[in-house]
């Protein structure tokens, strides 16, 4: 690892490669594909949280004129593999018996524009035999509850390491488990001074990316070739080599820019349906949704997370032991993961002598849950920082002493067998006390109907995936000029300058000279998908010794042209020099090549080490704290909170591109704090109440705290130049951070997000 | 069969006579019969300003906006805003400031922004939280952006 402090290459600002193509809307997404003879398709989804799909008619569909394609189960039951999800896969690619949520993919028209297949969509009946849905974790755990599916699904539960329990479908409409255990959680709960239980709900939240779901599929002779918005590019092209048995070098995927995805973008979703639209079609397909349509596709793990947590009366944290529920809605999509995710972060970063975990996700008849920016983390830090503030003000500490007398020292690990801590916690913690003025605190603070008060909060969760890998490659033109070749996709993270600039600095290149290449799975190089703010540490290693290896080829035949060796040349703005001699490096290799030139290709790869030692069998590549600071002001007529001023911090190791940290950062933090107060995507029963752009609110600026302030350190990290990833950090302890800010001024707890006026209100109530 | 309309609109200072179907709107006449991409379509309803362009100066949303209401207007769109090449100082200070992420937001942002700055030369910080309120932006949590706006505000003054 890098130290983070000292000289940056990095130091002076950049603008954004993709900035000119952005600010001018010259820059092309997929919803912008087209391609000649396309046709566009639509959705039927179904009205009823459950039900069995007992016959479609779609023959008067099929006859109106423009309508090429009508897909259903039918068609998807002959598929060599008809089902998709993340570990274990049980969701069709369309409903085949059954629909599971309001929502659920019923059948599919491709037309000729969407004005006709809308049309055909009216023309398509199903007949349901409606079935008594089950909508909440409790419903759904109940004795006798309805099945959401009769026969186990496909797939295997995550593999993890010894010690710690992963199953798949344990009990009925229990999608997976996950257990884990560290030293004799009763034992020390039992001998501790004090042990506190506290309950907590989260609530489901949509991605809202502004580029819907999109997808434009075309079928060549035995090409599947797809033009997809989906952050996974080579994850996408296994599902559909599999799904219909194609062998994947027949599988082609583009990527453009994704606006915006947040984890609503990752992983398989309805990419197969549209390559079985073009299919049945014969003609090239595209499928955009629209916004109503992906808050019915997948959300944040709504969940229920209960904490017993023990302490010694001097304030030493002892032992938890957690039970967490996450609601995965219908289907598995990113279910499996997320509860290990979730489970293993639950611990904060404080030392504990034992812990236990059980995480679940609970299957109901709602939208489908899976990767939200924090990835478990948000719920995980949401709880765990709750409690942690709740037993400092129960012992008459003060939350920011007791958070400092427990926190985990840099190098010591998050568990056992895990890697240790990579920032030092309690600076942040104290830049954010700093900033914030806690010192200077009065504590509930009134003025007339309204009081004052300010909670701190540490959000932290492991980066860079588990054992992760990546591979990259740097080709060099003649003149100098470069394209770096990786899979992590532009959603707005800043992975083209940064990953271009990466390159640039290990190369002693302008960084205008470098290009980041477009996304094909033909010709870019495998990674594991745009996940876990991976992209600047493990890409990033990747693309620096991709480039390092152009650098030495270039060298070598610099040498071998000047009858030298390579170690006695240095490269510089595509000039080798050797001694005081500068040899602009074009003419020679024009001169040697001759016709077209030459490019040097370098390669690079990355695979973080798999660990049987590690819990989660890879110990975490880093660590991505999230230092977070709120004052609030509370009207306890209203019950309406406001946000005075926020504070978040994160460490980026060492940044390579500040201006865009700082956006992670600050973007990050305000969807939590929409998350916080006011952002859901409520049920009433088995239908969503607010399923649309209109009721559906999210943060505007207006929504901004009246002071919202972010800072960025650099503790080192395991990256290229020292760097580390920061892309979800700014999630993690918002909510929390609030809701200590909220009993702080008011001396209520919210243990519920979001805190609305009739929560805080009925908080206040119960607390007087 | 719908009936079509003849309507005469500048684009980006180009003038256009244009034969429209009656339920044609103005976001899907820009993107697929002019090729203007830059009008992105969000939530296609009028909510997240995504569509946002300008009709004699003012932003519309131009999902829900039905091309035979543009007839004898001027439309401008994100890309006739830089003018001979140069980026407007606006598209400037976003680039500079880092007033964006994804970016599609992005084009009907500037819009917005612009007609903005018509009308408050020197917006207060409440001005510019308030009239940004039509515009979603989901990845940058708006503070660069504000400060894009100031900078903007600031180029377009000095």
């Amino acid at each position: 690892m890098m130290d983070g402090t000292g000289d940056s290459p990095f130091r002076s600002p950049v603008t954004a490669l993709d900035g000119p193509d952005k600010v001018t809307g010259a820059a092309r997404y997929t919803f912008d594909v087209t391609l000649p003879g396309l046709l566009h398709a639509k959705v039927l989804r179904s009205p009823h949280p459950h039900a069995r799909i007992v016959a479609i008619d779609t023959s008067k569909a099929e006859a109106l004129a423009g309508v090429f394609a009508v897909v259903t189960g039918r068609d998807a039951a002959k598929l060599p593999d008809p089902y998709y999800g993340v570990a274990i896969r049980d969701q069709p690619v369309i409903a085949i018996d059954k629909a599971r949520y309001v929502g659920d993919m019923v059948a599919a028209v491709a037309a000729l524009d969407e004005e006709t297949a809308y049309s055909a969509l009216a023309l398509i009946n199903v007949h349901y035999e409606r079935l008594p849905p089950v909508t909440t974790i409790d419903e759904a755990l109940a004795d006798g509850a309805p099945l959401l599916f009769d026969a186990p699904a496909a797939g295997e539960p995550i593999k993890l390491g010894d010690g710690v329990t992963s199953l798949k479908e344990p009990r009925p409409n229990v999608l997976c488990e996950f257990a884990y255990t560290s030293g004799d959680a009763d034992d020390v709960l039992a001998k501790s001074d004090h042990v506190f239980e506290d309950r907590f709900r989260f609530s489901r939240i949509n991605h809202f990316h502004l580029e819907p779901h999109v997808n434009v599929a075309r079928i060549t002779g035995e090409q599947i070739e797809l033009w997809s918005c989906n952050q996974d590019p080579f994850v996408l092209r296994s599902d559909i080599a599999r799904i219909f048995g194609r062998p994947a070098n027949n599988v082609r995927i583009h990527a453009s820019y994704v606006g915006g995805g947040f984890g609503g973008k990752s992983f398989c979703k309805m990419e197969p349906l549209v390559v079985l639209l073009a299919m049945k079609a014969g003609r090239p397909v595209r499928l955009c949704l629209s916004l109503d349509e992906s808050l019915l596709t997948l959300t944040k793990h709504a969940g229920i997370l209960i904490l017993q947590t023990g302490v010694t009366k001097d304030g030493r944290l002892t032992a938890r032991k957690s039970e967490i529920q996450l609601d995965g809605g219908a289907y598995s999509d990113a279910s499996a993961l997320t509860v290990v995710k979730t489970g293993y972060r639950i611990t904060g970063p404080y030392r504990w002598d034992a812990v236990a975990t059980r995480a679940y996700a609970v299957r109901t008849n709602t939208v489908p849950a899976g990767s939200f920016r924090g990835f478990g983390g948000t719920q995980a830090s949401f709880a765990s920082e709750s409690q942690i503030d709740m037993i400092a003000r129960r012992l008459r500490i003060d939350p920011y002493d007791f958070r400092c007398k427990n926190l985990l020292a840099v190098g010591q690990p998050f568990q056992p067998g895990d890697s240790g801590i990579d920032s030092d916690l309690t600076s942040g913690l104290d830049e954010v006390v700093e900033r914030l003025g806690y010192r200077q605190r009065v504590q509930g603070s009134a003025q007339g109907h309204t009081a004052r008060g300010m909670g701190l909060s540490i959000g932290i969760k492991d980066g860079g995936g588990t054992g992760n890998h990546a591979q990259a490659l740097v080709k060099l033109l003649p003149s100098g000029r470069a394209i770096v070749g990786a899979a992590t996709v532009e959603i707005g993270q800043g992975a083209t300058t940064t990953l271009s600039r990466i390159a640039a600095e290990t190369l002693q290149l302008p960084l205008e000279w470098v290009r980041y290449g477009a996304i094909d799975t033909d010709h870019t190089p495998l990674d594991n998908g745009t996940h876990a703010s991976c992209g600047t540490v493990v890409t990033g290693i990747a693309v620096t010794r991709a480039a390092a290896d152009a650098r030495r080829q270039v060298l070598e035949f610099a040498a071998a042209r000047l009858g030298c060796t390579a170690d006695e040349l240095a490269l510089d703005n595509w000039t080798v020099r050797r001694g005081n001699y500068a040899h602009p490096l074009e003419p020679m290799i024009t001169e040697h090549f001759g016709g077209a030139g030459f490019e040097f290709i370098g390669r690079g790869m990355v695979k973080v080490p798999n660990d049987p030692k590690a819990p989660l069998t890879a110990a975490a590549l880093f660590w991505m704290p999230c230092w977070v600071g709120a004052e609030v002001e509370v009207d306890r007529e209203t019950g309406k909170v406001r946000v005075v001023h926020l504070v978040v911090g994160a460490d980026s190791g060492r940044s390579v591109n500040a201006v865009a940290c700082r956006g992670q950062v600050e973007g990050a933090a305000l969807q939590a704090l929409g998350q916080s107060l006011f952002e859901e995507l409520r049920y009433e029963g088995g239908e969503p109440a607010n399923a649309t752009p209109l009721q559906y609110r999210v943060p505007v600026a207006g929504d901004l705290p009246d002071r919202y302030e972010s800072f960025i350190l650099e503790h080192g990290g395991p990256g290229p130049f020292g760097a580390k990833g920061i892309g979800e950090a700014g999630m993690l302890g918002v909510a929390s951070a609030i809701a200590n800010a909220i009993h702080d001024a008011v001396g209520a707890r919210l243990t519920e997000i979001p805190f609305t006026p009739e929560r805080v209100l009925a908080a206040i109530e119960a607390s007087s | 069969m719908t009936s079509q309309v003849d309507i005469t609109v500048t684009v980006n200072r180009r003038t256009y006579r244009l034969s429209v179907s009656a339920n044609r709107i103005l976001a899907d006449l820009l993107r697929e019969d002019l090729l203007l991409t830059g009008c992105k379509i969000g939530c296609d309803q009028a909510v997240c300003g995504a569509c946002t362009v300008l009709v004699d100066g003012l932003p519309v949303t131009a999902c829900t906006t039905f091309a035979f209401g543009v007839d004898g207007t001027a439309v401008t769109t994100i890309e006739g805003l830089s003018e001979g090449g140069a980026l407007h100082p606006i598209q400037r200070a976003f680039l500079e400031h880092g007033g964006f992420q994804c970016g599609f937001c992005t084009p009907g942002m500037i819009l917005s922004v612009k007609a903005l700055l018509k009308q408050h030369g020197d917006p207060d910080e409440n001005t510019i939280r308030q009239w940004l309120g039509a515009n979603i932006c989901r990845c940058t949590g708006y503070q660069m952006i504000i400060e894009a706006v100031r900078a903007a505000a600031r180029a377009m003054a000095g």
